[in-house]
C-alpha cells in the first residue's frame, strides 16, 4: 500500500504477550480493520531487553539482537515492533551493526555456529511510524466509526521512542508530534503539558522514589490542568505499567486525586475503529477508564 | 555532592580514557567540554553521587575505581537526554553502558540487573514461560483468540550468553552464593 509496503514480520516481545496480552488484542484488532498484514516470527527471543542485557555486557545484546533480526530477514519482511524497548534495541542493534562491519563480521562468527546470519537488509519500524503516513491516516480517518471528538487526551512518548534521535530517526527529539497526529485524525484533542516529555522512571531501577517522583509530578500537572484529562495514551507497556500502578500507590500517600486512566494507543485506536469495549479487557487497569467509556457511549 | 577526592597522580590510571574510547561508540568521550549540558537535563540528577559531566570527567582524570564503583552508573534511568542534548556530541548513554559492562566484569552488578539475565538464560524470554507460568499464559492468549507462542530454542540463546562472555558472569555468581 505505501512504499514501506503494508506487510510486516510482527515481533511482539516479552512484556506485551506474555505479560499484557490485552495490549497485543488491540494491535492486533487495529491492524486487521487497517489492512497491515502481519507475519507471527516463530522462535524469536526477548529482544534483548534494552537496561540490563545492554548494561551488563554489549555483545550478548547486539548478538541476541541480531538472532531476532535474522529470522525476520529470512522471512524476508521489514520488522513491526509493538513495544518501546523492543524498538530500541532492535533499531539500534540494526544502526550500530549497519555503522560499523568489521563488527557485525564477529557477530555474525557467533551467529553462524548456530546456522544464523544477519546481513542488514532489513528495516526496523515501531507501528506508529508505519501508520502516521499519509495513506494509512487517511484510511484511520475512513474507518473510523467512534469519532474521539468530545475526549481530551495527553500524550507519552517515552524516551525510548524518540532518543538518541540520530539513531532511533523516529520524530524530533525535542517536539514530537506522531501520536499527536494519530489521535487527531481520530477526532481528539491533544493537549500540550510541561513534562509531556519527561521519563516514566520505569527503568531506574535501583531507587524506586525516582520512577515515583517523576509519576507523581507528570500526573499532578495532568489533574490540575483547567480542561479536564480523558486520558493519558503511551506506546510501551513499560510507560503503561509505571503510570497506572504508581498513580494509585502515590494517590494513597499523599491523598492527592490522582486518577486519570492510562490507555495504550491501540486501545484507544480500537474504540474509535469500532473493537466492542468488552474485548479490550480494559477494567485490568488499576485506574478504570469508566469515565471515558461513559464520555464514548453517550 | 559528593565529597572531595584527593589522590596522588601516581594512583590515577591515565590509559582509563583510551581504554573507553577505543571501544565502538565511544570514541565521543575525548570531546568533552564539560559545559554541563548533560547533568541539567539528566532525569537522576538529585538522585546520583556523581553527575553526568563528572561521571566523564572523573573518565578523562583516570578515576577508573571511584568510576567504576560508584552509584551514578547503576542509577541512570537511560532517557538519552544527555546524548540527545550534548553540543559535542558525546554519547554518554552508551559510555556509561560500557562502563557499566566494565563494573560488571569486575563483579559489581546490582541484582535488579543480573537477575533480568539469568531470567532470559532460563526462558528466552524475560518474562518467565515455563511449567505453571506456561499454562496460565498460553490459556489466558487461547481465550483473547492469540496466536500460540512458539519460543525461542534456548540453545542457541545459552550459547550466545556463553560464547559473549555473560555466561561467566552467571556462573560468578552462582559460585559466590
Amino acid at each position: 500500500m505505501t512504499k514501506k509496503g503494508n506487510k510486516f514480520s510482527l515481533f511482539l516481545g516479552c512484556t506485551i504477550p506474555l505479560k499484557m496480552p490485552q495490549l497485543e488484542k488491540a494491535f492486533r484488532d487495529v491492524a486487521s480493520i487497517l489492512g497491515v498484514e502481519l507475519k507471527e516470527m516463530e522462535g524469536v527471543s526477548c529482544c534483548p531487553e534494552p537496561v540490563s542485557l545492554q548494561s551488563l555486557n554489549i555483545d550478548t545484546w547486539l548478538t541476541l539482537g541480531a538472532r531476532n533480526l535474522a529470522i525476520a530477514e529470512k522471512m524476508g519482511l521489514d520488522v513491526l515492533t509493538i513495544c518501546s524497548g523492543c524498538y530500541e534495541t532492535l533499531k539500534t542493534v540494526s544502526v550500530l551493526l549497519g555503522e560499523d562491519p568489521e563488527h557485525l563480521k564477529k557477530i555474525n562468527e557467533i551467529l553462524k555456529k548456530i546456522n544464523y546470519e544477519y546481513t542488514g537488509k532489513i528495516t526496523v519500524y515501531h507501528f506508529v511510524e508505519i501508520l502516521t503516513q499519509p495513506e494509512w491516516l487517511e484510511k484511520m480517518k475512513s474507518l473510523t466509526i467512534k469519532p474521539l471528538d468530545d475526549l481530551n487526551l495527553a500524550v507519552h512518548y517515552g524516551c525510548h521512542l524518540i532518543r538518541p534521535s540520530k539513531i532511533m530517526r523516529f520524530d524530533h527529539p525535542e517536539k514530537p508530534e506522531k501520536i499527536d497526529l494519530i489521535l487527531q485524525t481520530l477526532g481528539a484533542k491533544t493537549i500540550d503539558f510541561a513534562n509531556k516529555l519527561e521519563c516514566c522512571g520505569y527503568c531506574a531501577r535501583l531507587q524506586e522514589e525516582i520512577g515515583e517522583k517523576l509519576v507523581e509530578d507528570k500526573m499532578t500537572e495532568l489533574c490540575e490542568l483547567e480542561e479536564e484529562v480523558d486520558a493519558l495514551i503511551a506506546v510501551c507497556p513499560a510507560c503503561v505499567t509505571q503510570y497506572d500502578r504508581k498513580e494509585k500507590i502515590i494517590a494513597r500517600r499523599t491523598g492527592k486525586e490522582l486518577n486519570i486512566p492510562v490507555l495504550y494507543l491501540p486501545e484507544i485506536m480500537a474504540i474509535a475503529l469500532g473493537v466492542a469495549l468488552e474485548d479490550l479487557n480494559l477494567s485490568t487497569r488499576s485506574v478504570k477508564p469508566n469515565k471515558l467509556i461513559e464520555k464514548l457511549t453517550t | 555532592m559528593s565529597e572531595m577526592i584527593k589522590k596522588n597522580v601516581n594512583d590515577l590510571d591515565l590509559n582509563f580514557r583510551y581504554e573507553i574510547a577505543k571501544k565502538i561508540g565511544a570514541k565521543s568521550l575525548l570531546k568533552c567540554i564539560q559545559c554541563g549540558v548533560c547533568s541539567s537535563g539528566c532525569t537522576v540528577t538529585e538522585y546520583v553521587d556523581l553527575q553526568p559531566h563528572r561521571v566523564v570527567a572523573s573518565c578523562l582524570l583516570g578515576l577508573k575505581e571511584e568510576v567504576l564503583s560508584s552509584k551514578a552508573i547503576w542509577t541512570c534511568s537511560l532517557c538519552h537526554r544527555c546524548t540527545e542534548r550534548c553540543p559535542k556530541n558525546v554519547d554518554y548513554s552508551f559510555i556509561l553502558a560500557l562502563l557499566r559492562n566494565m563494573a560488571a566484569r569486575e563483579g559489581k552488578i546490582p541484582k535488579e540487573y543480573s537477575s533480568t539475565v539469568e531470567v532470559i538464560y532460563d526462558n528466552g524470554f524475560v518474562v518467565p514461560y515455563t511449567e505453571g507460568m506456561k499454562k496460565n499464559i498460553d490459556r489466558r492468549r487461547e481465550r483473547m483468540g492469540l496466536p500460540e507462542i512458539v519460543p525461542p530454542n534456548l540453545d542457541d540463546i545459552r550459547f550466545i550468553i556463553n560464547e559473549t562472555g555473560l555466561g561467566d558472569l552467571i556462573i560468578k555468581k552462582e559460585d559466590d552464593k
